[in-house]
């Protein structure tokens, strides 16, 4: 039996990293929390996760963006994939806010709520 | 650069040299900085580079008249408070200037006294008017804050509501029997509704503060209507609806904001949807003349009584007698008329009970 894959959860809502936690454990991964981008940063070293999936807005607004940049410069978070979650529609009035070429890359954006069949079927192909 | 003064910056703007010393000499007395100009033009340069409390000016003046450079000052220095040196024989004009913006007038001749009491009644004017302008500046500071507030406090949670259903979905999905199934079907269906109040008093909120104002751009109206029937298609799918345009040949653009004009078209687009029966028919027009452009959209529903028509752009006002399945936000066609109201245009309504309903929206070409 293999082990499981790792996933690290990043968002400063401790319901939503809860409700998200539940949805991605009943796909059978092993779930990490960061309820705040530092010790994000700080668990993507201790735990080597395989995929990251973080918050775009805590605190201000891109903030994730921050984070996403920090996660990018450590070894163990060059080449993982990873997820943003974004609260502010995407369509309509902010269709035109996506990471600019000089923004870190990010493997996917998707919005908040997100529906648990897609999301582990996201979470699947990116892992692989 | 700004005069730096506690007792207030007066500036006297009068072509007679005997007035401007007079009242220099009077209002330094009484701590004032007090700056002359013996012309409009050059008081007009001072006013703008120092910003002075106070202006007195003559009404009776070679070249730029006094009325004038009330006019300018106004324009330019909205804080000013203007007043007005007159010679007896002119106080039907004094009366005039005060219509234009001048907020008191002194009549010549006068004593240093008066002078003085002229001025007293100025600065206290102006306090009154920083600190009006103060508070109002406050509360729109609170509302828009308040928007900002609400829009996270009150999406946060929802969100939060909303994937813990799905996480439940997630773990017990298949466990979870008809009943249950229901239960979490409901509960999603009313956090969706509340999620379309929160949006739309939102975008009315938006709308209140002025926000709206600055994205106006041309506007093509097959456009607006191409995007709503786009967006509106796969539910009009569903309910076996069918979607019939007709719009007129070399329909002219209007000023506005595109994405408001589509959310309201999908609005009464979705409103149409719930009230006519499977297998009815939705038609939109879009007809223009000389100065403006319409669009209405006729269903082939239940129609809205003629005794509540007048109240269905009210916030909350819903027709009685509808079933749950079709409640939405209370506040959909409040927003509609106000992002109609909000482009010079109106939106009215007609209806036969059995028959239909017919939704007009007129925008100024």
């Amino acid at each position: 039996m293999t082990a499981k894959k790792k996933i690290l959860l990043i968002d400063d809502d401790r319901d939503f990293l809860m409700a998200t936690k539940i949805i991605l454990e009943s796909g059978g991964y092993e779930v990490f929390l960061a309820e705040d981008g530092k010790s994000g940063v700080e668990m993507v070293k201790s735990v080597s996760p395989d995929l990251t999936i973080t918050d775009m807005m805590m605190e201000t607004w891109g903030e994730g963006f921050t984070v996403v940049s920090k996660i990018r410069s450590i070894e163990a978070g060059k080449d993982m994939p990873l997820i943003m979650l974004s609260g502010v529609d995407l369509q309509g009035p902010y269709q035109s806010f996506e990471p600019s070429e000089e923004s870190p890359r990010v493997d996917l954006v998707l919005n908040k709520p997100v529906k648990a069949d897609d999301f582990l079927k996201h979470v699947k192909r990116l892992l692989g | 650069m700004a005069v730096n003064t506690d007792k207030g910056l007066i500036l006297i703007i009068d072509d007679e040299e005997s007035i401007r010393d007079g009242c220099r000499q009077a209002l330094e007395k009484s701590g004032h900085v007090v700056l002359t100009a013996e012309n409009g033009k050059e008081g007009i340069r001072i006013a703008r580079e120092s910003k002075p409390e106070i202006a007195f000016v003559d009404l009776k003046m070679p070249s730029i008249s006094g009325m004038e450079i009330i006019d300018i000052l106004s324009r330019d220095i909205p804080d000013i408070v203007s007043i007005v040196i007159t010679g007896y024989a002119s106080i039907v004009s004094a009366v005039e200037s005060m219509k234009k913006g001048a907020y008191d007038y002194l009549p010549k001749p006068f004593t240093p006294d008066q002078l003085r009491a002229v001025a007293k009644r100025g600065f206290e004017h102006r306090d009154l008017k920083m600190e009006t302008k103060m508070l109002r500046d406050e509360k729109e500071q609170m509302e828009k804050n308040f928007i900002t507030f609400v829009s996270h406090e009150m999406r946060s949670p929802l969100l939060v509501i909303e994937q813990y259903l799905e996480a439940l979905r997630a773990v017990a999905g298949g466990c979870l029997d008809k009943d249950a199934n229901d239960i979490v079907e409901r509960c999603n269906k009313r956090i969706q509704g509340l999620k379309a109040l929160v949006e739309h008093w939102l975008d009315i909120s938006h709308i209140e503060s002025g926000i709206f104002e600055s994205e106006k751009n041309p506007v093509d109206i097959s456009g607006i209507i191409t995007r709503g029937v786009e967006e509106m298609a796969p539910l009009y799918h569903i309910r076996e609806l069918s979607i019939e345009t007709d719009i007129s040949e070399g329909m002219p653009g209007v000023i506005g904001d595109e994405e408001s004009l589509v959310r309201v078209l999908v609005n009464i687009m979705g409103n149409a949807s719930k009230y006519t029966p499977d297998g009815g028919k939705v038609s939109i027009r879009a007809r223009h003349d000389e100065y403006y452009v319409s669009i209405s959209i006729s269903d082939t529903g239940t129609g809205i009584p003629q005794e509540k028509l007048p109240f269905i752009f009210e916030p909350f006002y819903r027709v009685k007698g509808k079933q749950e399945e079709t409640r939405g936000s209370g506040l959909g066609l409040n927003f509609c008329k106000r992002i109609m109201e909000a482009h010079g245009g109106k939106i009215e309504a007609s209806s036969q009970v059995g028959k239909g309903t017919t939704f007009v929206l007129e925008l100024p070409r």
